[in-house]
């Protein structure tokens, strides 16, 4: 006599393993789907509040957000040509920005006082101001120096090294994260500090430290944002500022930024999933 | 060992571009009066003044970076299908004439064709403006600035190019007669604006001119913009019912449609012209002069009254 588990699923002939399975799949699969169908109810709500209808259910009436919709088809072209500005500062911020991070991050293993000192000071000092206010001493102070940056230049210099900052803690992390065995076995090789860097601890560090890497960009993204306050960079947030205040349309300028900056995040998110998978594939 | 080495030669670099930071923030100071002392003696009897102004500079180069906020309609606003002029020599990051329009960028066309050179436009806030100091990021002001007192100490001013009374508006259901109703009332006005000083009370500019004196015990809010105030009513918000800004402002206001009035008559009138920055390393004295010389010229033929009547409905060209 065959087990009665056995017997019961005789019918679909197949094993209780595989039953497991496809249940596992299935619900699974119904998780899923329910994800799915909420996203599109959240955002079918969302939409809703900034309908403009007034809507009368029983002895409620409920008043949503009004919003002109010519002016938003009128100027959504002018905004959107902030896109690649936009794109263009957080690419090359986080660029400088990794940079500055991995120097900040050994500087800060040193053990030699003046290096150590340079990197906590640094980043004690960049963590310790407001963002907004870098960017306007890069713009504003520095030419009084005879340093006369661009407001690109300056929006880019305060971005990097604002995030530069706090990045550090990533990349020191990520260094700290090679097991101690790594690098005795490098000495022991006769490898020099640069040659045990370069080789070993490097790029097993940076598997952990890219990553949070493109969250931060995606944070950057948004960021960016601030150096509009100089004028000179026509990003997202100052093209829908300027078509929305003299306009008397500021909401809908404002709504129509947000929504592009949700779509950059989107994509960007997308691709940082990937290469999050990429990145963890030696550990699976 | 080798950890060391690296520090140090990182160290060493590091002062090393230090001081080569140093040297090229020194260099222009110490540079500058030593070729004066080299031209003076040379060609001393006859180009002693002329020594290199912000218009000869200007005239070089071709064209005139010119500040403007462009958050006034109609002074100046963007274009919302603006097209960069083909062939330009304004930077990438200024606008030329295609992409912005108003009173504000005519006059600025009309005067940069006085002097033969192109008009280029720079977006920079408001306050950033007003406080002189430009680090030579653009050469003149063109945005209907009032001629004060304060901004006299860090700017120079050209001739007036217009005139505008200064306006309170206040909420239709506010109930506001007078502005002495506005006593102990809170007033929204832009940061950095000469309604700011008006409402405290430090406003710099002839008597003549200031035609009322604000409500006592007033509560100023100031706003980046005077534009935010209108739009804080617009959108429903209780901070204050009354603003004050430009009768222009107040006009295109009501034309849009926001439920305002306007609160008696204009409090002052402001005389607005075209600035320089006092703190530019390069004289601006025949710039100023040969601007002013423009305008006087404008006003003289009709042109500055032909768009003041164009974008403002209006003759705001005459002395008050």
């Amino acid at each position: 006599m065959a087990n009665p588990a056995m017997r019961l699923n005789a019918p679909t002939g197949k094993s209780q393993a595989e039953l497991i399975y496809e249940q596992f799949q299935r619900s699974q699969r119904q998780f899923t789907l329910g994800v799915a169908a909420s996203w599109g109810v959240l955002l079918v709500l969302l939409v809703l509040v900034f309908s403009g209808l007034h809507l009368t259910i029983g002895p409620f009436t409920i008043t949503t957000i009004h919003l002109d919709l010519q002016f938003i088809r009128d100027w959504t072209p002018f905004i959107s040509q902030g896109i690649w500005q936009t794109i263009g500062i957080s690419l090359l911020s986080i660029l400088f920005a990794t940079l500055l991070a991995l120097l900040a991050a050994l500087g800060r293993l040193s053990r030699f006082p003046p290096i150590y000192a340079a990197s906590t000071f640094y980043i004690s000092l960049i963590r310790g101001t407001p963002l907004f206010l870098q960017i306007l001493f890069f713009f504003l102070a520095l030419p009084q120096l005879g340093i006369d940056l661009p407001g690109l230049w300056a929006g880019v210099l305060a971005l990097s090294l604002n995030y530069g900052a706090y990045m550090s803690e990533i990349f020191r992390a990520g260094i700290l994260s090679v097991s101690k065995g790594q690098r005795e076995s490098a000495i022991a090789l006769g490898m020099n500090y640069r040659q045990m860097m370069q080789r070993i601890i490097l790029p097993q560090a940076l598997r952990f430290a890219i990553p949070p890497t493109g969250n931060e960009f995606i944070a950057m993204l948004k960021d960016s944002a601030l150096v509009s306050v100089t004028g000179f960079v026509h990003e997202i947030t100052w093209r829908a500022q300027k078509a929305g205040q003299p306009n008397f349309r500021n909401l809908e300028a404002l709504i129509v930024a947000a929504v592009f900056y949700w779509v950059l995040t989107l994509i960007f998110s997308a691709f940082q999933g990937r290469l999050e998978n990429l990145m963890a594939r030696g550990d699976r | 060992m080798q950890t060391h080495r690296i520090v140090y030669s990182l160290a060493i670099s590091a002062s090393l571009v230090l001081a080569a930071c140093a040297n090229a923030t020194s260099a222009p100071p110490t540079q500058a009066p030593a070729t004066a002392v080299v031209a003076a003696p040379t060609s001393a009897p006859t180009a002693a003044p002329a020594a290199a102004g912000l218009l000869d500079d200007i005239q070089k180069r071709g064209y005139m970076l010119i500040s403007n906020d462009p958050n006034y309609a109609p002074q100046s606003v963007l274009k919302k299908d603006g097209k960069r002029i083909a062939g330009s020599k304004c930077p990438a990051d200024a606008f030329t004439t295609g992409e912005m329009e108003g009173f504000d960028v005519d006059v600025a066309a009309a005067v940069s064709k006085a002097i033969g050179v192109e008009p280029c436009f720079v977006t920079p806030d408001w306050s950033v403006i007003t406080a002189g100091n430009w680090g030579g990021k653009w050469d003149i002001s063109i945005g209907s600035m009032t001629i004060t007192t304060e901004r006299q100490k860090a700017l120079n001013f050209t001739t007036a190019y217009y005139y505008t009374p200064a306006q309170i508006a206040v909420t239709k259901d506010s109930g506001f007669t007078q502005i002495s109703d506005l006593a102990g009332k809170p007033v929204c006005v832009g940061k950095a604006t000469t309604y700011e000083d008006w409402l405290t009370g430090k406003l710099g500019i002839p008597a003549s001119n200031i035609k009322a004196q604000p409500p006592a015990n007033v509560t100023e809010v100031a706003l980046d913009t005077d534009q935010l105030c209108a739009q804080s009513i617009q959108a429903g918000r209780k901070d204050f019912q009354a603003y004050l800004t430009s009768v222009t402002v107040v006009d295109q206001n009501i034309k849009a449609g926001l439920p305002v009035i306007k609160l008696g008559a204009p409090v002052y009138v402001e005389n607005l012209a075209i600035a320089v920055d006092k703190a530019h390393k390069l004289d601006s004295t025949t710039l100023v002069a040969k601007l002013s010389d423009a305008i006087t010229a404008m006003h003289g033929d009709g042109t500055l009254t032909k768009l003041s009547m164009t974008w403002f409905g209006a003759d705001l060209t005459q002395a008050p």
